[in-house]
């Protein structure tokens, strides 16, 4: 009942980011957006069908009429489909996602335990040359182009100059094998380009949390390592940590990684968002847009939720 | 004379600093009889916690490390212990009560957890006996229904409540020695004096040894047998709290028992407090550190280390010319401040 | 010697149990003052960041250098042969269409900086206001407003608003900056925010109010002087995101559209390296690479050396 209360009177505090959020992306998505006349109207136009085709896009029509229009299609889930393809947007959005989180997913928890466990060591050592290494490694994993990590890692791996294991690109997943198959050398350079940056928060995080008086308390009545950076530690650092992953999920949903997927050539919702902005494919871009912001008021819900779940002294007020 | 329990020969504590190497703790030797409760008096920053966490060997390092000296308790050597075999004294043979109670405990396990842990890791119980001693143990510090609490978590107890159940998980183990530092600085002044006679009522039941950490010597007065001031990181004065009280020999003690506010005195009475600042431990001058706020410095006291001399039947003092009467020291105070 | 040393740095930066210290705060900023030259002194001492910036400064030299015509000025020209290995006459080669590519390298130096500098500058100062009125007006209509534009932009995706700010302005060069500045003020205005709130509350600061300092006055001439260590470090951090973000853009085709840059070397490459020509993607991503790793060393020896409550 609590829980319930919360999340109505959350939900309304969320209304200004979704009025936010609907606001930019009308203003530079679709008002200042590309103009579409010219791809909907055909070959010679006459002016007459030019003209019925702006009014049907509401081009004659001033911003605040064109932006209640787009809000209260975003309200009635009425998006309908797509001006390129001709797709329905929940298809096209059913037909991404899906591809998107199986490409990002396993290389976004990798990168994230990975860095759990790596700042662990770290923090655990702090200052002892176990530390710097694992810290030098950090900062030379966050000095290292995304892009270059993909090259690289396709050259390594995929290429006849290198291992050839993967494919060069494509997903075109049928079965478990395929899919190791294509995800291997993605979920490679994902997980070395977010290395650096998660080990580095995290470490940041068990650092200041081993500094409380309760962990010394805890290391004054024998507290062997293991458990105390496993329990101790982390239990007390799971705020932060669940902050940064649980942020991190609407970018996941709604963008995946859009350069892996433009490099790999994969249909992810991350490649059909952005080829939504650069032909002005409004549908689409009202679908992603509305599913970013719900997106992002559930993750504020979430987590508060899951704060008290892990804290026992945060009420949810 | 027994050996002692605890002997602390020539302990030297080093921190890094951005300013060079300072000594947080330099040469000082004591030593703690069993059942006995020896007080540690001095200012904040005056090494008093800092040797407290050194006996538990949990100075943190980097910066700190303890660079000379030996910690022996029941005759066995401490300094040079493993980590493994460290971390089975702490908690079992010496015990620590922190100053904070609301920080000091988790806040993310509750009372059974943290407790049953402590004594299934030293006395090897399983998870039913151990919470059957943690209920015990919450009983025998005086709280009523310890079932009631076990299973909260530190937020949803008043300090005094949290401070006891600090001192049953410390006493839970049954330790040799039990270092309070400051344990009840943080509590109002009734729940004070309840938790200081806790703290004794299982000393004796359990013959503990007790090192009391406080800035109070109204505290000192009320609890221990005998008493070491320190000031900046080294030992001023050391004495029955009889003696101390009595007859000061250190200007610092006199000092300090001179600040302590009479309640039986006038109103209008001049509070004395000790003048002027604790020196900067990365740039020690030469000589006495206490000489540039003792009212009976003379020039020796700036050149020359004042060493530790015996004064009287079991106390030691470090001064050059050690105050001869409380009456005299507040003559000095007076011609001094004029 | 001053009364306000910590006499014992005890554990974890606590003097003694007897009396929790109280956060004393910076003073007013006077200049040079010792706290200052503490850090400059400080930093010196630091052969990692001392290392990281003498390698910024030679890459800041190469890229003046391309602005005064002194080298890289024939980046564009197509004359040599495609593909042609290291030689007299192309250091490095050349690319597909016969660029040399140690010039075409240069030029993006020029690049890189230019990104880096206006980005990080412009969206350095937008969240230093922003994060200051922010702060000072905590609580207020100003500072919720501040707030809630802080919130929408951090819940679109970066790379989809570049983009959308990219087709906004139709191709203009200078969409992708915009679109950083736009992005990147957000967390520089989050921790100036704290810090001002943290600021306002002390004496110095009610000082300046009580002698009838106005409100702007005290904050930009008394509180905002005191988050500089926060903006210099910031902008560090921003200089090094606007470079590589340069290059993910640029292969997306939003990114610079006048002149070359890494990240068109890199792009260029995807296409090359299949055909076992590596030439441009190995000297784009060191030269890349080795000025992102200086900023970093020299970022965290910068913070380590500006803000005493870091952990290490």
């Amino acid at each position: 009942m609590e829980t319930l209360q919360y999340t109505l009177r959350k939900l309304i505090t969320g209304l200004p980011l979704l009025f936010g959020v609907t606001l930019i992306s009308f203003a530079l998505m679709v008002y200042f957006g590309p103009d579409l006349t010219y791809e909907l109207v055909g070959k010679n136009p006459t002016q007459e069908q030019i003209e019925r085709v702006q009014s049907e896009l509401g081009y004659d029509q001033n911003f605040l009429v064109r932006y209640l229009d787009y809000v209260r299609e975003i309200v009635t889930l009425d998006f309908g489909q797509s001006f390129s393809t001709g797709e329905p947007v929940a298809d096209l959005l059913a037909r991404t996602v899906p591809v998107s989180l199986a490409l990002t997913l396993p290389g976004f928890i990798l990168g994230n335990l990975l860095g759990i466990l790596l700042a662990q060591i770290a923090a655990w050592n702090r200052s002892g040359w176990l530390d710097k290494l694992i810290m030098g490694g950090a900062v030379v994993g966050m000095s290292i182009s995304f892009l270059v990590v993909i090259i690289a890692a396709q050259v390594i791996f995929s290429s006849s100059y290198g291992l050839n294991w993967f494919p060069v690109r494509g997903w075109s997943v049928y079965s478990l094998a395929d899919y190791l198959y294509h995800v291997a050398v993605p979920t490679l350079a994902l997980v070395f380009v977010s290395l650096g940056y998660n080990t580095r928060f995290y470490r940041a995080v068990f650092v200041e949390e081993m500094s409380r008086d309760h962990i010394r308390t805890a290391r004054a009545y024998g507290t062997p390592p293991i458990p105390l950076m496993l329990r101790d530690v982390l239990k007390n650092s799971l705020i932060p940590i669940i902050t940064r992953i649980m942020f991190s999920i609407p970018m996941i949903i709604v963008s995946g990684s859009l350069l892996i997927e433009s490099y790999f050539g994969i249909p992810g919702v991350g490649k059909a968002t952005f080829d939504a902005i650069t032909t002005g494919d409004q549908p689409v871009l009202k679908a992603v847009v509305s599913l970013t912001a719900v997106l992002f008021v559930l993750v504020l819900i979430i987590n508060d939720i899951l704060y008290k779940w892990v804290d026992p002294r945060v009420s949810l007020k | 004379m027994n050996r002692p329990l605890l002997e602390v020969d020539n302990l030297v504590i080093e921190f890094e600093t951005d300013r060079g190497t300072i000594r947080a703790v330099d040469g000082i030797s004591f030593c703690v009889g069993a059942s006995e409760t020896l007080g540690l008096v001095g200012e904040s920053g005056c090494g008093k916690s800092v040797t407290a966490l050194a006996l538990l060997g949990l100075i943190p390092s980097p910066p700190g490390r303890v660079a000379a000296g030996s910690i022996r308790l029941d005759g066995r050597e401490l300094t040079g212990l493993s980590e493994a075999r460290m971390r089975k004294v702490r908690g079992k043979d010496i015990a620590m009560i922190f100053q904070e109670p609301m920080s000091a405990l988790n806040p993310v396990f509750t009372i059974a957890s943290q407790m049953t842990r402590v004594i299934r890791r030293h006395q090897g119980l399983s998870r039913r006996q151990a919470r059957a001693a943690a209920v015990e143990m919450l009983a025998l510090t005086g709280i009523a229904a310890p079932l009631r609490l076990i299973d909260d978590y530190p937020h949803q107890l008043s300090g005094g409540m949290r401070q006891r159940v600090m001192i049953a998980m410390a006493m839970s183990c049954e330790p040799k020695l039990l270092i309070a530092d400051e344990p009840t600085t943080a509590l109002d002044v009734t729940t004070q004096a309840q938790v200081l006679e806790q703290i004794l009522a299982l000393q004796s039941s359990f013959n503990t040894a007790v090192i009391l950490i406080t800035h109070d010597l109204g505290v000192v007065a009320e609890t221990c047998s005998r008493a070491l001031v320190m000031y900046c990181g080294r030992l001023a004065e050391e004495g029955t709290v009889e003696s101390l009280f009595a007859h000061p020999r250190h200007p610092y003690t006199a000092g300090l028992l001179e600040s302590i506010p009479a309640l039986q005195a006038s109103r209008n009475r001049h509070l004395p407090t000790i003048a002027g600042a604790v020196p900067d431990l990365a740039e020690l001058p030469p000589g006495c550190l206490f000489a540039d706020r003792c009212p009976s410095a003379r020039s020796l006291c700036r050149e020359e280390h004042p060493r530790l001399i015996t004064s009287g039947r079991d106390g030691r003092v470090a001064c050059h010319f050690p105050v001869q009467s409380r009456e005299a020291y507040r003559a000095a105070l007076v011609q001094w401040e004029s | 010697m001053s009364i306000n040393q910590p006499a014992n740095p005890g554990v974890d930066g606590r003097l003694g149990p007897d009396e929790p210290v109280k956060y004393k705060g910076p003073g007013p900023a006077t200049g040079l003052d010792s706290p200052l030259r503490k850090a400059v002194y400080k930093l010196r001492r630091d052969r990692w960041g001392m290392l990281g910036l003498a390698i910024v400064i030679v890459y800041a030299l190469i890229a003046l250098g391309v602005v005064l015509g002194l080298w890289g000025q024939d980046w564009s020209s197509t004359a040599g042969p495609r593909w042609a290995g290291i030689s007299a006459e192309h250091w490095l080669g050349t690319n597909l269409i016969g660029q040399d590519i140690f010039n075409r390298a240069l030029y993006s130096t020029r690049t890189a900086f230019e990104i880096g500098l206006v980005v990080a500058i412009l969206s350095t100062l937008l969240g230093a206001l922003l994060g200051a009125l922010s702060g000072f007006y905590a609580g207020t209509w100003i500072d919720e407003i501040i707030l809630w534009k802080k919130g929408v932009l951090d819940a679109i995706p970066f790379y989809l608003f570049v983009a959308a700010v990219a087709f906004a302005l139709e191709g203009n060069a200078w969409a992708m900056h915009i679109a950083m500045i736009a992005t990147f003020w957000t967390i520089t205005a989050r921790l100036v925010r704290g810090e001002v709130i943290k600021l306002k509350n002390l004496e110095f600061v009610e000082a300046a109010t009580a002698i009838g300092a106005s409100r702007m006055v005290t904050l930009f001439r008394h509180i905002l002087p005191n988050t500089l260590h926060i903006l210099l470090v910031q902008g560090t951090i921003v200089f090094v995101s606007a470079i590589k973000s340069e290059v993910i853009l640029s292969f997306l085709g939003l990114g610079v559209q006048e002149g070359t840059s890494w990240g068109l070397m890199i792009s260029e490459s995807t296409q090359e390296v299949l055909s076992g020509q590596f030439m441009n993607f190995i000297v784009a991503s060191t030269m890349m690479f080795i000025l992102v790793m200086a900023f970093n060393l020299f970022s965290d020896s910068l913070q380590d050396a500006l803000d005493p409550k870091k952990v290490h």
